[in-house]
């Protein structure tokens, strides 16, 4: 049966079907635009690699980067790559894998039902051989090569490490070289028949669509494989301390000036739902209150040279693991962490007033509408939420519900000293 | 969508107005356009940042961030454009449409009011910027021009333009230099700012749910100062001979290997024939279809990356991947390989179907998002023809095979760059 939910506010509407067996559908129909987007999600990311299904064999433990390595090699049929299908129709396909989900989707301005079809039957029906497997390890090797020379996505990485004694998340989304190695057929066919079965999916369709049309599509699709149902999937995590691992890391790249990130490691997890998606508001919103762009803090680093405008905080809040990361380049990471330090301490004991909060909330509401323009913005988000038992178009509605106390709370409570760990990325000595 | 009004301002600005009921929010961007040359590109690139620090109403940058958030979140940044040989100084201000905002109707005005302040009032002392101000945004702008470094990619295709295009305009960084930052003080940038204000020919552009001609009079009440009339800026040279393959090699402290190829295509998007190049950059690299993600990655497992651009005011090409130190001579040689296949007409009618559907597909999203469709007119500016998304696709579908096979005849190969680590075998 078709659920229609309306958003006055935002003047959308989102139409959704719950599919056998538990697959959900979401159609948010856009008038007027040319573009058509679809998103096939699993539920299933870097940080699924030890798992059981109940009432089905023994607990599994797979190599690290395999939901990376499958989400490459779904892209390859029996009859060859599957992008050359979508290009026949004019469309364009990709695909992504982050800590938490894997996702496949296409965009398009013509052949939208035909394209919906390539992309449901190509999730849904794996090929893998050893020999197209074994070709895939010298691709994913050289996109590992390319990471270890962005010193981005190194600082974060080290900074995980150091906040994270045993939870998989501090580790490379695409694995290692070396784990890789030890993937073959059998392993991706083994997560596969897990994690890509539908009640561990969903899927987001936005543009200029027909809703029912869709959802019909998708339940016809669905209903001819003839699933059974799966039992419960249990991700298994290593129980983590609410200590960091260390407090301090530090790598030499080729940068033209250090970079410094402070990371601060949630300690409370386990939150789905709208206490995480209130807890996820609050935190970002004191954030900006703290390291925004038009806190004091900020300005006054800015203005000793100690920042640039990159300069950057952000939260994430997922069902097992939560952290902060603020951070930007600098000549001085010492210094700069210092007055950081300072700065959190000195807003800790002033607190955030009513009008300072309300400032930044009516901001926020502002910064989630101009989000609205972009249709990938949206469905790239809906079923990351969607899994944390988020609905992601409530973000108003929890917005106006949070409270300046919440806030204050989050201040106090998450930015705690002693869970904090820089990371350094430090130039490189002598010839660049 | 309905049609962008297009006039001028009193003051020579040029304004355009695209209105459509699709996006939640107004988009305003204002263009400068500078010719791109040595001597004054780093004062350029400079100019917005200082500007941001402060106006007599909004004494401090801060004082502004905060203005500006009232509006929900509204943003006004400044960005450095290279187009050809032309740099375009370009702020960029991003609003909620009021419909969406219970009670608030004023919001493009209020946001247009802070660009022009921005713009035309900013904070002064002893007749010229704020001392303080300059020293610390030099000191910020050193660090940018530096940062280029730090993305190795990108850090290896401005390598391969500089050397390629070294003795044209097209080699100056759109940052400036170090040597020039430094000569830069408060009262020397205030005087260019003087000149940049009242010569560089500019063109604002909205996009929203707007009613052309009150905007238009709203702009028109606003942006009131006084401008002289701009020189024409000299054109991009384009024709320049190729004379052999130039190849660079640079050893950098690194993990992966950048192999960048230059090409020179002798055509912009000025030329008819631009759209038979946009078919053939298209089938050589341009998706993952093309040659090059099929041959260098899928076949070979060569590269993450493998793709091929257009720099399309230029009339350049390049090619871009990522490749393990001593695959060098290999991946070169499966790239050639593409290269003159497209040259022998060695392509599928399946290869020009996928592409041109590409193609398509990319024209009609256009339609979808405020930036893009604001850039394509300041393209066709730029070329003397604004074209609509029905003219560009009546352009492409005109192409044929022949077209692609003829303009692939004129692509040469100018310059091939590799970044590579000391002692690394190649």
């Amino acid at each position: 049966m078709t659920r229609v939910i309306e958003y006055e506010h935002l003047k959308e509407k989102i139409y959704t079907r719950q599919i056998e067996p538990g697959l959900n559908a979401f159609v948010l129909p856009k008038k007027g635009y040319n573009k058509k987007y679809a998103i096939y999600a699993a539920n299933f990311g870097s940080i699924d690699s030890r798992f059981i299904v109940e009432g089905e064999g023994e607990e599994l433990s797979v190599p690290d980067g395999v939901a990376h390595f499958l989400e490459h090699k779904l892209f390859e049929d029996e009859s060859g790559n599957v992008f050359d299908r979508f290009a026949v129709l004019g469309a364009s396909s990709n695909a992504f894998t982050n800590f938490t989900n894997t996702a496949y989707l296409f965009s398009t301005t013509d052949n939208f039902y035909e394209c919906l079809e390539i992309l449901l039957d190509f999730v849904q029906e794996p090929y893998f051989t050893t020999e197209s497997v074994e070709k895939e390890k010298g691709i994913i090797e050289q996109e590992i090569w390319m990471y270890e020379d962005n010193p981005q996505w190194r600082i974060f990485f080290n900074l995980l490490g150091a906040l994270y004694q045993y939870h998989p998340v501090k580790i490379d989304i695409a694995g290692t070289v070396e784990s890789i190695r030890r993937i073959d057929k059998d392993v991706l066919y083994k997560c596969y028949r897990t994690f890509y079965h539908p009640s561990n999916m969903a899927v987001f369709v936005v543009g200029d669509v027909d809703a029912g049309r869709v959802l019909d599509q998708i339940e016809a699709n669905i209903a001819k494989r003839n699933y059974q149902p799966l039992g419960e999937i249990k991700r298994l995590f290593p129980e983590e301390p609410e200590e960091i691992a260390r407090d301090y890391v530090e790598q030499s790249l080729v940068v033209s000036q250090p970079i410094l990130n402070l990371g601060f490691k949630e300690h409370d997890v386990g939150y789905d739902g709208k206490a995480l998606f209130k807890r996820e508001i609050a935190t970002s919103l004191m954030l900006d209150v703290v390291f925004g762009s038009s806190s004091p803090l900020y300005n006054e680093l800015y203005e000793e040279g100690l920042i640039d405008d990159e300069f950057d905080a952000g939260y994430v809040a997922e069902i097992g693991y939560g952290h902060t990361i603020v951070g930007g380049e600098t000549l001085d990471p010492e210094k700069l962490a210092d007055r950081l330090i300072e700065g959190i301490q000195r807003r800790q004991r002033e607190g955030i007033d009513a009008d300072t909060f309300e400032h930044y909330r009516h901001k926020m509401m502002g910064e989630f509408l101009k989000s609205f323009n972009s249709l990938e913005y949206i469905a790239n988000n809906f079923p990351a939420y969607h899994f944390r038992k988020i609905n992601f178009f409530d973000y108003l509605q929890v917005l106006q519900e949070v409270t300046v106390e919440d806030v204050n709370r989050r201040l106090v409570e998450h930015l705690d000293l002693k869970r904090m760990a820089r990371s350094v990325i430090m130039p490189k000595a002598g010839k660049r | 969508m309905a049609t962008v009004l297009h006039r001028r301002l009193q003051n020579g600005i040029s304004v355009f107005i695209h209105p459509t009921e699709k996006f939640k929010t107004i988009l305003v961007q204002l263009f400068f356009h500078r010719q791109l040359r040595q001597e004054d590109v780093t004062q350029s690139a400079l100019l917005p940042a200082v500007l941001q620090r402060g106006t007599v109403r909004y004494p401090s940058r801060r004082q502004l961030v905060l203005h500006l958030e009232k509006l929900y979140g509204a943003e006004l940044t400044a960005d450095i454009v290279k187009k050809g040989e032309c740099q375009l100084v370009v702020y960029t201000l991003d609003l909620v449409h009021d419909q969406y905002l219970p009670g608030e109707n004023r919001l493009l005005r209020d946001g247009l009011q802070i660009l022009h302040e921005l713009l035309t009032n900013p904070v002064l002392e002893n007749g010229a910027f704020k001392e303080e101000y300059v020293r610390q945004e030099k000191e910020q702008h050193e660090k940018v021009i530096k940062g280029l470094i730090n993305d190795k990619i990108a850090y290896a295709i401005e390598r391969c333009l500089q050397e390629m295009c070294r003795d044209e305009p097209f080699s100056v960084f759109k940052y400036g230099t170090l040597e020039k930052l430094r000569e830069i003080d408060a009262a020397s940038l205030y005087g260019f700012y003087r000149s940049f204000l009242r010569e560089s020919p500019a063109e604002l552009h909205l996009i929203g749910d707007l009613d052309p001609e009150r905007t238009f009079a709203l702009v028109q009440d606003i942006f009131r100062f006084a401008r002289g009339t701009g020189a024409e800026l000299p054109p991009t040279q384009v024709h320049i001979p190729v004379e052999g393959v130039r190849y660079v090699t640079e050893e950098l402290d690194v993990n992966q290997g950048k192999l960048v190829l230059g090409f020179r295509t002798g055509l912009t998007y000025a030329n008819a024939d631009y759209f038979a190049l946009l078919l053939y950059n298209g089938i050589l690299g341009g998706f993952p279809h093309s040659k090059l993600f099929q041959n260098v990655r899928e076949k070979a497992s060569l590269a993450y990356y493998a793709y091929s651009r257009l720099e399309k005011h230029k009339g350049l090409m390049l090619i871009s991947s990522g490749i393990e130190f001593k695959n060098y001579e290999k991946t070169l040689d499966i790239i050639r390989k593409q290269v003159a296949d497209m040259a022998a007409g060695n392509f599928s009618k399946e290869d020009f179907d996928n592409t041109y559907s590409g193609l398509r597909n990319q024209f009609l999203l256009e339609e979808d998002n405020p930036a893009a469709l604001i850039n394509r007119t300041v393209d066709g500016m730029l070329a003397g023809k604004v074209r609509t998304t029905a003219d560009l696709l009546n352009k492409l579908r005109s192409v044929t095979r022949d077209d692609v096979v003829r303009i692939a005849g004129q692509v040469k190969l100018d310059t091939v760059y590799f970044m590579t680590r000391r002692g690394a075998r190649k």
